[in-house]
């Protein structure tokens, strides 16, 4: 039972790229209840393991990771087919200076925000209130990506792939296909970028809650050159 | 023959429509005060036929509103008590002659006819006034005029049309009058209490610290800016530009993301462009372009443009357009109106400017064809048109400020009567490996409201050369470049003024009055602003479009009538910049970190007050229930504002070292630091000590 069930697991994440180690699927298998009907349990498999770290939970064949001497920085551009399958572990808002992400996450802080010149005063929980949607910045963004084998590596967003944002959650798992490599960092571009989903909750949380810290730190960091390498 | 008594809100006007009416230079009869006549003529009325008139006046508001006796001196009791404490209303010291003189007057009359300004607080005055004359003369039929300038024509119109005096604008004013009172007195009182026992007091000055429910946000504009340039932190960013020749004219591409704040991004992309070695054109649309001529003038936009242009604080700007007002050669100044009634006759008020030297040809082209309907604004408080001159006067006959903002009302008038300027704007696109690259270039074609307009500006850049969609070129250079971002300025009085206005701060009126008050009671300073922002602000303000006004407007008011206030700080350098004081940081500060769920420096209290004021007028709300609830939620603030300070008192008993810090931190002594996050102080702070200081002290 329990190894015709993990061989329909390991079919259904296969299909969508994505290999669990044994450890980790014999560690489900062992949580879950014999009467659980598959296509749930498929489900929660998945969205489990979307929770987790990949670089502890996949055990990903080559073609889906990147390549060894994808940091190569004298390689000017390459092509990597994929499918690779790697997590978010930062972004970063590169199109507004640090110090207005700084101010813009005070304000919040605050409880206000503004339309136009008005000061509005978000009232919590009052969510039919006449108050806009807090229209997070268009980017472009810089992302840190890392792969099963727990390499990791640059990516910029410059064209605006949808659910690619300071709002999206860290750990989130992408796909990413036909990808331009440039200078060891990968280009992402609509089309070509699969979001999976999933979070790892440990590192969203640190992330979220010292995000103000980083940004007035890196800010002033940046006084003294590029603070990005 | 009928008795008419005639009452205006000042002296000038009383004179100016007296004269109106009788035809010629009324008798004035003097009264016990100096400065008040009674002008005695006939006039027939279409209502009351040919009647014998008393036109007299005020100086403004004639009663005062105090509290008891038991309650005035400041220890006599708990400042806690004047949210609720009677208040008594009575003739004001100073307004005795005046009031007995309309007693007199008022006695042998039959109608009383009211002519103060047609406001809220001009139909506060007006009751006030009914009030007095009703209690001598009971049988008294009251009605009031209305008029928004003091051209002849517009008098008499005034005078053949009476209408009753409303009601519930005055009640609005009451409801403002007495939170001022009690807001004022309460959080005055207490804070100066409070703060003079704390501050090593230095020894001359037992300065009162004042609060002002308006007064309060507007100096909390100003700090949040200060500290926003104090914890400014300037960053690198890098961009790319790329020119290209063509026709022997070096066209400049500017990139579409402006620039990037991470080097290695800009790197990667400028390296993307050098490898494609050729750019294509994907857009090149020429347009017919317009620059819109600006809206009719309210006062709010005379106040900001007055600052930028002129050379005036708001407040100069106020006192010189209501010295024109009563003088009769603009309409009343105060008015948040931006769109002409569809019935005015606009040709005639062009026409009277025809014999100026300076504007007086371009009258005459408008005149002879040139007439154009004036855009409508979206705002219009059914009170007065928007400012315009109402008649000619030579530059000779008025002062050099009177003459500058004479001169902006006409032409601002006149460019309202006048033709958008015109012209032909060219935007090229191209995609330069993968990024987009746009020079955006202006031909104006006609200037029309701009030639008498010199305060905006619109002209016509460098001619760029023809393209066609899909041409492929090599751009001659494409260059990576860096820079830093600066710091905004401290906050301007233009500026001021646009977020008071936009959060309901005190009425375009009293905004100048507010400003006016924290320079005074120190809490801010105000110095002229580096030279540059003339040409600068020029563009953006003068655009006047689609400018946001939501806001709700209110009574509030200061001094009226005789106290035509001057601030002693001119603003020799034209726009002025404000820098709060260490006490205007302090107080805002303090208030902000005790952590009130709503601050008394933010605008949210107040604009409430503001919008409920609007609703008493339009008879959506009562003068009772909107004092109840603005003293509910102010005392709420009060009472956690005492809390705190009687925890400081608690401790100092214990420890003095802990105490200074503490008293610190209440006071919110700003200290300077880079980050904002060790720049202010907490409101944990407060609470940790508190809970200690309830388990330390038996």
């Amino acid at each position: 039972m329990a190894s015709n069930l993990i061989s329909e697991l390991t079919t259904h994440f296969n299909v969508r790229h994505l290999y669990p180690s044994t450890a980790w699927l014999q560690s489900f298998t062992a949580t879950v209840r014999p009467n659980t009907p598959l296509p749930a349990l498929k489900q929660t498999a998945l969205f489990r393991l979307l929770a987790t770290d990949i670089t502890t939970s996949l055990s990903q064949p080559a073609n889906t990771v990147f390549p060894r001497d994808i940091l190569n920085g004298n390689s000017q551009s390459r092509f990597v087919a994929g499918p690779l399958v790697c997590q978010v572990l930062d972004i970063e808002d590169i199109g507004d200076s640090k110090w207005a992400q700084v101010e813009s996450i005070e304000a919040k802080e605050r409880g206000e925000t503004k339309k136009g010149r008005e000061v509005i005063r978000v009232v919590p929980g009052d969510e039919n209130a006449t108050v806009p949607p807090i229209s997070e910045s268009a980017g472009p963004f810089k992302l840190l990506l890392q792969d099963s084998k727990g390499l990791k590596v640059y990516a910029l967003d410059l064209n605006g792939v949808r659910g690619l944002n300071v709002t999206m959650s860290m750990g989130t798992k992408l796909l990413l296909r036909d990808c331009d490599v440039r200078r060891g960092v990968i280009m992402l571009e609509p089309g070509h970028v699969q979001i999976l989903g999933g979070k790892i909750e440990a590192l969203d949380k640190v992330w979220r809650e010292r995000r103000k810290e980083r940004l007035v730190a890196a800010a002033n960091a940046g006084r003294e050159g590029d603070a990005g390498h | 023959m009928v008795r008419i008594l005639c009452v205006a809100e000042k002296p000038s006007i009383a004179k100016a429509v007296a004269n109106h009416l009788a035809g010629q230079a009324a008798r004035a009869e003097n009264t016990r005060i100096q400065w008040v006549k009674n002008y005695k003529f006939d006039y027939n009325f279409q209502r009351w036929g040919q009647s014998s008139v008393t036109f007299t006046c005020v100086a403004g508001h004639i009663q005062q509103q105090d509290f008891h006796d038991r309650y005035r001196k400041w220890m006599s009791c708990n400042p806690a008590d004047l949210f609720d404490a009677p208040i008594l209303t009575s003739i004001a010291e100073d307004k005795k002659g005046i009031a007995s003189n309309i007693e007199s007057q008022a006695r042998n009359a039959q109608i009383l006819f009211i002519w103060t300004d047609c406001d809220r607080e001009g139909e506060h005055i007006g009751t006030e006034i009914r009030d007095i004359a009703l209690k001598v003369n009971p049988r008294l039929e009251v009605c009031r005029a209305r008029f928004s300038n003091i051209e002849r024509a517009h008098i008499i119109q005034a005078a053949r049309t009476p209408i009753p005096l409303d009601e519930a604008q005055a009640q609005a004013v009451a409801a403002r009058i007495e939170l001022d009172l009690r807001l004022g007195a309460a959080f005055t009182r207490m804070q100066t209490l409070a703060l003079q026992q704390m501050i090593p007091q230095q020894a001359e000055q037992k300065k009162i610290i004042s609060y002002g429910s308006c007064q309060f946000p507007t100096l909390g504009f100003v700090v949040d800016r200060y500290l926003r340039v104090r914890n400014f932190v300037p960053e690198p960013f890098w961009n790319i530009k790329v020119v290209h020749e063509k026709d022997g004219i070096n066209v400049r591409f500017s990139w579409r993301r402006v620039h990037l704040f991470d080097r290695m991004a800009v790197i990667i992309i400028y390296e993307r462009c050098l490898i494609a070695k050729t750019a294509k054109v994907i857009t090149m649309q020429k347009k017919p372009t317009k620059k819109w001529k600006p809206l009719p003038l309210t006062t709010v936009e005379l106040q900001k443009m007055g600052s930028l242009f002129l050379r005036m604080s708001s407040q100069e700007v106020m006192t010189t357009a209501e010295a024109l007002y009563t003088k009769g050669w603009i309409s009343y100044p105060r008015t948040e109106t931006d769109q002409f009634d569809k019935g005015m006759d606009l040709r005639k008020l062009v026409e009277k400017q025809q014999q100026a030297n300076n504007w007086g040809g371009f009258a005459q082209m408008l005149m002879n064809g040139g007439f154009n309907q004036p855009r409508n604004g979206r705002n219009n408080d059914k009170a007065h048109p928007p400012i315009h001159p109402v008649n000619y006067v030579a530059p000779t006959a008025l002062n050099d400020s009177e003459k500058r903002v004479y001169e902006f009302v006409v032409r601002r008038f006149l460019a309202c009567c006048s033709e958008d300027a015109v012209g032909e704007a060219t935007d090229i696109e191209i995609n330069y490996g993968g990024e987009i690259f746009s020079a955006h270039g202006l031909t104006v074609i006609a200037r029309n409201y701009l030639d008498v307009y010199p305060y905006d500006r619109w002209e016509s850049s460098q001619n760029l050369p023809q393209y066609t969609v899909g041409e492929v070129f090599e751009p001659k250079e494409a260059t990576m470049h860096d820079g830093k971002t600066s710091a905004p300025g401290y906050l301007t009085e233009p500026e001021l003024i646009a977020l008071m206005d936009a959060n309901g701060i005190g009425t375009d009126a009293t905004m100048a009055e507010h400003i006016a008050k924290i320079k005074e009671r120190e809490y801010v300073i105000a110095r002229p602003k580096g030279g540059a922002a003339l040409a600068d602000g020029g563009n953006g303000a003068g655009r006047g479009g689609a400018r946001g006004r939501g806001r709700g407007r209110g009574g509030g008011r200061g001094g009226r009538g005789g106290a035509a206030a001057q601030n002693g700080g001119g603003a020799a350098g034209g726009v002025q910049e404000f820098i709060p004081t260490t006490l205007g940081v302090a107080l805002i500060e303090g208030y902000d970190n005790v952590g009130f769920e709503t601050s008394l420096s933010k605008p949210f209290l107040r604009k409430e007050m503001e919008l409920q004021m609007k609703a008493i007028c339009e008879g959506r709300s009562s003068r009772n229930d909107v004092v109840q609830q603005n003293l509910e939620q102010y005392r709420a603030v009060f009472n956690r504002t005492t809390q705190q300070i009687n925890v400081l008192k608690a401790v100092g008993s214990t420890d003095p070292k802990l105490v200074l810090r503490r008293l610190l931190i209440l006071l919110c002594v700003y200290r300077p630091s880079g980050s904002t996050l060790s720049g202010r102080i907490k409101p944990e702070y407060f609470t940790r000590g508190a809970q200690r200081s309830a388990v330390e002290t038996p």
